[in-house]
């Protein structure tokens, strides 16, 4: 369903730290602009907003948040998003507080494509990637027409404290495969050597997988997969300034040349992506 | 609408640019406002005064490879490279968006050679729904043509003269700051036959990553915009507007109704909106408004009784 960009005001019910450096943030949009809810009844997952607190002029330029989940409570919208604190933009974010204002532009970009009869939708989490995955996770996991039968997750992590998130794959999620860096949970090394290992069980058209991580990360999935015959998009991202393709300044390469994250992406096929 | 929000249709905001009337003296800043259209669902097109679009070339440029964009205090540094979608594909595939609007569209242009403006220059007039041209000498981030145009006085002049020659609509020449003199250029241009001159394009400058030792951007340098430019920019629109007589538009830094109303104060006779869209895509509205309650509240009865009226 097409859906139109608006900027509105939300406040914030709740923002917790829920591991060190990581918050989940709850903001409730209705009220404040009429059109909100409307804007965001045909989000799909891998759309993201952008942020910016309100009266603060640090930093200068949006933040953009993939939306980590998206529902209605008592007539009001809420959205949730995940994040993990990386430099001064999302410090100033995390540091707000029940009751205040946020500025949110939304909902942006391209997401995930659905496949609605596949049986197997596998998600390959990498750090705070795990938030537009767990939106999708759920969406497919709502429908209860064509549910895909199973619906595994692979999840990385530096550290077992740092994992996020793993509440609601549960909710939806026949397996979870849990990686850390340093083995303080599950397999001892790389989300993607895990994925890596059960290969073999994907490698068919009638599976899906989606991705979320870091760039290295984005980087060995693609090899991994490049001989195989299962799709896989991924979410990137890049320096954004204005999130609604008007600035050109989050061109990322594909091989068709360059593309914007904020407006044909940020999900892009994994095989498009060129990497340097 | 406010009572005292009468705009498009306020005539005491009207401004004369060459010839072009506008009904208001606020536009969009080349490159910050795409080709209209990714802003029409935030704000109202028709209100703008002005409309101009990102850098139109000959041919589609594919711009600088990424990074592009880094975050500065109070600003931010670009080396987009001109990606455009080139001058014929802009006529069939994005003005016929904008010919739905009453607003005026300005076209950005951009050219390696004096050649390349002038050919530009010629395919964009007796086009309808084009209203003006900006002839950008002032992009810092790419090889050829640019800035080599707009620091050197005859080059300046040689540009102008040659889009003047082909074309009747207004010329409004797109000056940078990065030169010793810009009144010098200025009246070059205007020497040359422009209808009349905007400033100023962004500042060339730097940002390290101190991690990796490595710039931020991929071309290494890139145009800083935003607030942190303003006093800058401000500078220069008073000392240009000294110097020529034909009208001055001012650009850098411009976030709300007091910025513009100080780039007024100082002679110009419009202001351009830039980066600010980025951060609030209503900016232009906002600073239209203000605009119009500062005349209000200051008892002036037309915009053009305010511009230039520096006590110094
Ligand atoms: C589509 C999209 C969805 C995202 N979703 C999430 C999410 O759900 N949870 C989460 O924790 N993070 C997410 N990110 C990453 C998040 O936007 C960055 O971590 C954040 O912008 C860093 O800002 P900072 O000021 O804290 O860091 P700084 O390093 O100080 O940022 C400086 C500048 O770089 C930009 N920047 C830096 N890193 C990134 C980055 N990785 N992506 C985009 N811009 C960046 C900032 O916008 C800013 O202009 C997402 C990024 C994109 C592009
Ligand atoms: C991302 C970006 C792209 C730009 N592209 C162009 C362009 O194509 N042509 C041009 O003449 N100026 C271009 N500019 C310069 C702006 O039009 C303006 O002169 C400058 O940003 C200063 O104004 P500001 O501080 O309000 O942004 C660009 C600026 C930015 C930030
Ligand atoms: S962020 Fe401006 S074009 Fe993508």
């Amino acid at each position: 369903m097409p859906h139109k960009t608006v900027r509105m005001s939300g406040k914030i019910i709740f923002n917790r730290e829920i591991a060190k450096g990581h918050f989940l943030m709850s903001l409730n949009v209705s009220g404040h602009f009429s059109s909100a809810e409307a804007s965001f009844r045909g989000v799909t997952p891998g759309q993201f907003v952008m942020l910016r607190a309100k009266g603060r002029d640090v930093p200068f330029l949006r933040r953009p948040m993939s939306i980590y989940s998206l529902y209605p409570s008592a007539g009001d919208l809420i959205i949730e998003l995940l994040y993990r604190v990386a430099g001064k933009g999302t410090f100033v974010i995390s540091r707000l507080k029940p009751d205040d204002e946020i500025d949110i532009l939304g909902p942006l970009g391209r997401g995930f494509d659905i496949f609605p009869h596949c049986k197997r939708v596998v998600l390959v989490a990498g750090g705070i990637g795990i938030a537009p995955l767990s939106f999708l996770g759920h969406y497919y996991g709502a429908d209860t027409v064509n549910k895909p039968p199973q619906i595994i997750c692979y999840v990385g992590a530096q550290r077992a404290d740092l994992l996020v998130g793993l509440d609601r794959m549960d909710e939806i999620c026949s397996d979870i495969r849990i990686s850390t860096d340093d083995g303080s949970r599950g397999y001892h090394g790389l989300v993607t050597e895990l994925f890596e290992q059960d290969i073999t069980l994907y490698n068919s058209s009638d599976s899906v997988v989606y991705s979320c991580g870091p760039f290295p990360m984005i980087k060995s999935l693609a090899e991994i997969l490049r001989n195989q015959a299962v799709p896989c998009q991924v979410s990137v991202e890049e320096r954004m300034a204005c999130g609604v393709g008007a600035c050109l300044g989050c061109a990322i390469s594909v091989k068709s040349g360059y593309r914007k994250v904020c407006k044909d992406g940020p999900v892009f096929d994994i095989h498009e992506l060129v990497w340097d | 609408m406010k009572e005292n929000m009468k705009d498009p249709y306020n005539t005491k905001l009207q401004v004369d640019i060459g010839g072009l009337v506008l009904k208001n003296p606020v536009m969009t800043a080349s490159g910050t406002f795409g080709y209209g259209e990714e802003y029409a669902n935030f704000i109202d097109l028709n209100r703008l005064g002005a409309l101009i679009v990102k850098g139109i070339s000959l041919e589609r440029r594919v711009g600088n490879p990424p990074h592009r964009i880094m975050e500065t205090p109070c600003g931010m540094l670009n080396a987009i490279g001109l990606e455009n979608v080139g001058v014929r594909s802009f006529l069939d595939e994005k003005l016929p968006f904008l010919k739905n609007f009453d607003v005026p569209v300005i076209v950005n242009i951009f050219g390696e050679t004096v050649e390349e403006y002038r050919k530009l220059a010629q395919a964009l007039s007796d086009v309808r729904g084009v209203d003006g041209l900006e002839v950008n000498i002032s992009c810092p981030n790419v090889l050829k043509g640019g800035v080599e145009f707009g620091t050197d006085p005859d080059m300046a002049n040689k540009v102008t003269r040659a889009v003047k020659s082909v074309t009747d609509l207004p010329v409004i020449v797109k000056l940078t700051p990065n030169v010793t003199d810009i009144a010098e250029i200025a009246r070059s241009v205007e020497e040359g036959g422009a209808d009349a001159v905007s400033l100023i394009n962004t500042l060339k400058g730097m940002s390290i990553d101190i991690e990796g030792r490595v710039p931020h951007l991929k071309n290494i340098t890139g145009g800083l915009s935003g607030p942190a430019i303003k006093p800058v920019a401000l500078r220069m629109v008073w000392e240009v507007v000294k110097s020529v007589s034909i009208p001055v538009i001012g650009v850098g830094g411009i976030m709300d109704a007091a910025d513009a109303v100080e780039f007024l104060i100082a002679g110009a006779k419009a202001v351009q909106i830039g980066t600010a869209n980025f951060v609030n895509p209503h900016t232009t509205i906002d600073v239209l408004e203000g605009i119009d309650n500062y005349l209000i509240e200051h008892g002036i009865d037309d915009i053009n009784d305010l511009i230039g009226t520096l006590k110094v």
